[in-house]
């Protein structure tokens, strides 16, 4: 077993987990945080995407034990218990989801885009949701959402400096 | 998964020790080749896999007395944003960005790409269009080699099992060398190459005459290969787009592409012709712009 301490949402929590589980794994089974999906286990589909250190990683690529001291973001730590976070809210008006099961995935990829390019341009927006697969919708409807959130995401920061 | 030992490395010597300790032992970096074969193909299970993601020895980019030294954790991620490679080789910049998607980008590793070693490796062909040098530590010390001569094979590279690539070097001579690089894919996102090409080469700036060309297919033979017809033709010879054309069409010559489910080995070639084509003429046209900026100095 190989115990690993890290960073989930802003809570230090730790674990001990065989040294061949993936950080999917440990969040989904040590820590029932089950938002990042299992879909292709290999890279492919997104499903799995968290931010770690600020960048968007497949989680089903990470061994746990590569975690020791780093900072993980998950989609639970997006909301609070009374408001979504302007992504989830522009996913919701925009009807950018359908069965949702890549709606995590999409979603933390669209926050660790905007953290990076608060403005970003179509283009910007397809590079940075092309690790993430959706059999539903097209996807045009998702770039919308992201280019809402953007839009509400800088209103909300120069509300902030005035 | 099946179960394995895992040790994390501080360095690359740390590393070169562990490998030596527990062979044969698997290493992981950004892991996205590792784990995926290792789910996909539980036979190769291995007992030991060593973390070299911590060695921070291996993650510099710089330029020194031997050139650009790139280390071999360097992610993809990281050359996209580099100042200092986009300066000299947007080239290198252009082959990160092909590389699977940003989630496997901020992940996987220059060297890691290099050591799986597929024939549609997608940071290879730019870096043997400049000459690139591999160093490799293993129990006996450091050793370097040209990255051409590092690729023998579909998945196989000349490292032994207890060697470590940590560094990939593009010599003096060849710093701001002008280079392009094109991929063909089925699609723009998480595509293999269908063929990828690069090219390189000096213009003279008086004859406007071609020099130290190299033109570098991917994925249309066992490993990264060099036209070597085609370099022949073109070196010394006048930077004009018939030229340039001339020896996209002489490249062919040198493919030696297989049918699958992707592509024909046909449509291969018809590739061939048209990238190392665009690779010329595009690196003729960063030449001149460079001879401009020279000027205007």
């Amino acid at each position: 077993m190989t115990d690993v301490t890290l960073k989930i949402n802003g809570e230090t929590r730790s674990a001990a987990v065989p040294p061949e589980t993936t950080l999917l794994k440990m969040l989904r089974e040590n820590f029932n945080l089950t938002g990042a999906k299992l879909g292709c286990d290999v890279g492919d589909c997104g499903a799995c995407t968290v931010i770690v250190d600020g960048m968007s990683v497949n989680s089903c690529l990470m061994l746990a034990a590569q975690l020791e001291g780093r900072e993980v973001l998950t989609i639970e730590g997006l909301a609070t218990p009374d408001r979504l976070h302007p992504i989830q809210k522009s996913f919701e008006d925009c009807a950018s989801l359908q069965c949702g099961f890549c709606g995590p995935g999409v979603i933390m990829s669209s926050k660790a885009l905007l953290d990076a390019n608060p403005n970003p341009s179509v283009a910007e927006i397809r590079d940075a949701l092309a690790g993430n697969l959706c059999r539903c919708t097209g996807y045009t409807k998702m770039i919308e959402a992201v280019q809402e959130s953007a839009k509400a995401m800088r209103g909300r920061k120069s509300e902030r400096v005035a | 998964m099946r179960a394995f030992e895992y040790f994390t490395a501080t360095d690359s010597k740390h590393a070169v020790a562990l490998l030596a300790e527990h062979a044969p032992a698997r290493i992981i970096a950004g892991g996205t080749d590792l784990l995926a074969d290792l789910k996909s193909s539980p036979s190769h299970a291995p007992k030991t896999v060593v973390d070299i993601s911590r060695a921070t020895d291996m993650r510099k980019i710089e330029v020194n007395a031997r050139g650009l030294c790139i280390g071999a954790l360097v992610t993809h991620s990281e050359i996209m944003a580099s100042k200092l490679i986009k300066e000299m080789f947007p080239a290198l910049v252009d082959a990160a960005h092909t590389i699977g998607a940003v989630q496997t980008r901020n992940l996987g590793t220059l060297g890691g790409n290099l050591v799986t070693a597929v024939p549609s490796v997608d940071s290879g062909p730019t870096l043997v269009a400049l000459d690139a040098q591999v160093t490799i530590a293993g129990p006996a010390g450091k050793r370097s080699l040209p990255l051409a001569e590092f690729f023998v094979g579909p998945r196989r590279t000349a490292l032994k099992q207890d060697e470590l690539l940590v560094e990939i070097v593009i010599p003096t001579a060849n710093l701001d060398k002008p280079a392009h690089f094109l991929k063909m894919g089925l699609r723009k996102g998480q595509a293999l190459a269908l063929v990828n090409v690069a090219s390189s080469l000096w213009v003279d700036a008086k004859k406007n005459t071609c020099r130290d060309v190299r033109i570098v297919l991917g994925a249309v033979a066992p490993t990264v290969i060099r036209a070597k017809t085609a370099e022949k033709f073109l070196e010394g010879r006048v930077a004009t787009p018939e030229n340039c054309a001339e020896a996209g069409r002489l490249a062919v010559e040198d493919a030696r592409p297989i049918s699958d489910m992707r592509a024909s080995a046909e449509y291969r070639k018809d590739l061939v012709a048209v990238l190392a084509k665009r690779t010329l003429e595009a690196a003729c046209v960063q030449a001149r712009a460079m001879k401009q900026k020279g000027a205007r100095k």
